[in-house]
């Protein structure tokens, strides 16, 4: 968030101001998560160590989001503003992502299975790896096609990414998170 | 550097506070298993509480982005000091916080009517939501500035703290304030 530390840009409202009409736009994007949310109850009450995965699948896919999409705004604002597929320094941000991605997915799933030893739970490791890395390898590759598309469009319409794009891009990866993770875990659990 | 050294890199810097919001993640998501079969006394509840979640985190991700960067610049002490600017940006962020709690509820209550689902009422909502936004302000405030200040004087970089304390602790509390704010509504509307 920009603040030149003068006392005006530090005024209660002057901070409401530039963030609350944001903060309503982002809760309206969110919401549709939530709907999903609510119309998989009856599986998240069959299942319930899905519904304790939920939580890190919103913010684990906001974080990937929020790390590539600042490394690239660091890029553009150092002025290195083409894009070009042979340029090694994109590829490690990449790979690194979806090594994260899976690193935290695995994990997730092997969490979720010891969370399920202790409050009981029919759902195998198998099936919990299944849908953790099956969900968290669609959410990598959307993390990294929605943070390219948002750097870039924004440096191209002038916009600094920073103040607004960073936030709704991490919003849009949680919504799509939760739909992606619920349509996976329907889809195994049904199998 | 090539691809390889550059990429194990990013992600050394970054797995750690992966980690720890990973398992802050697992704990919330006890609670909200617990928290499933109460959707029945209250519906629309699962709709709010991913909303709920992501405002936490944007509203204290930006007192705390606005703190470090004040604490680079120098104007502002690492202190829990009647300082106009620091005042100023605590008491944006609770109105910020509890003013967009209200508009959760309202949201949620509009939405589900107008897609003929079935809600709780209005004022359930706002109550769960008021309750929980408010407990969770007064943790959040205080924890965030109490690891920021003691980061800074111990010479970490506070941008680096701001991220994984805010999802860790807005997890965990917001969570843990949503099932006490849902409970306490469950007694206090019979």
């Amino acid at each position: 968030m920009g603040s030149d530390g003068g006392l005006d840009t530090w005024s209660t409202r002057s901070i409401v101001r530039t963030m609350f009409p944001l903060l309503v736009v982002l809760s309206a994007i969110v919401l549709w998560a939530g709907l999903t949310l609510e119309e998989a109850e009856e599986l998240l009450a069959e299942y319930g160590l899905l519904a304790v995965m939920v939580p890190t699948i919103i913010g684990t896919g906001g974080n990937l989001g929020a790390i590539l999409s600042s490394r690239l705004t660091t890029r553009f604002h150092l002025g290195m503003t083409d894009l070009d597929v042979r340029d090694p320094d994109l590829w490690a941000n990449v790979v690194a992502i979806v090594a994260l991605a899976l690193t935290i997915f695995t994990l997730l799933g092997v969490g979720a299975f010891l969370v399920g030893l202790v409050i009981g739970s029919t759902l195998s490791l198998p099936v919990l790896l299944a849908i953790s890395i099956g969900s968290g390898t669609a959410i990598a590759i959307l993390v990294v096609v929605f943070s390219f598309a948002a750097t870039y469009g924004s440096y191209r319409l002038g916009v600094d990414p920073d103040d607004t794009t960073i936030p709704i891009i991490t919003s849009l990866i949680d919504v799509f998170g939760v739909v992606i993770f619920l349509a996976v875990a329907s889809l195994v659990v049904g199998l | 550097m090539s691809v390889r050294s550059e990429a194990w890199t990013i992600y050394r810097q970054a797995l750690p506070i992966l980690l720890v919001s990973l398992l802050g993640g697992l704990f919330a998501g006890l609670v909200l298993e617990e928290m499933v079969p109460k959707v029945a006394d209250f519906p629309g509840l699962l709709v709010m509480i991913p909303v709920f979640l992501a405002t936490r985190g944007n509203v204290y991700g930006a007192l705390g982005g606005r703190i470090s960067s004040g604490l680079h610049q120098g104007v502002i002490e690492p202190r829990f000091v009647r300082d106009d600017r620091l005042v100023n940006a605590v008491v944006a962020s609770l109105v910020n916080a509890i003013g967009v709690s209200i508009v959760i509820a309202v949201l949620t209550w509009l939405v589900l009517h107008g897609l003929g689902r079935e809600v709780a009422t209005l004022f359930e909502l706002v109550a769960i939501m008021l309750i929980s936004g408010v407990l969770t302000a007064v943790v959040l405030v205080a924890g965030l500035l109490g690891v920021i200040f003691v980061g800074f004087e111990r010479g970490y970089d506070p941008d680096n703290l701001v991220g994984p304390v805010v999802t860790t602790l807005g997890d965990i509390f917001g969570m843990l304030f949503l099932l006490f704010a849902v409970v306490a509504v469950e007694v206090l509307v019979p």
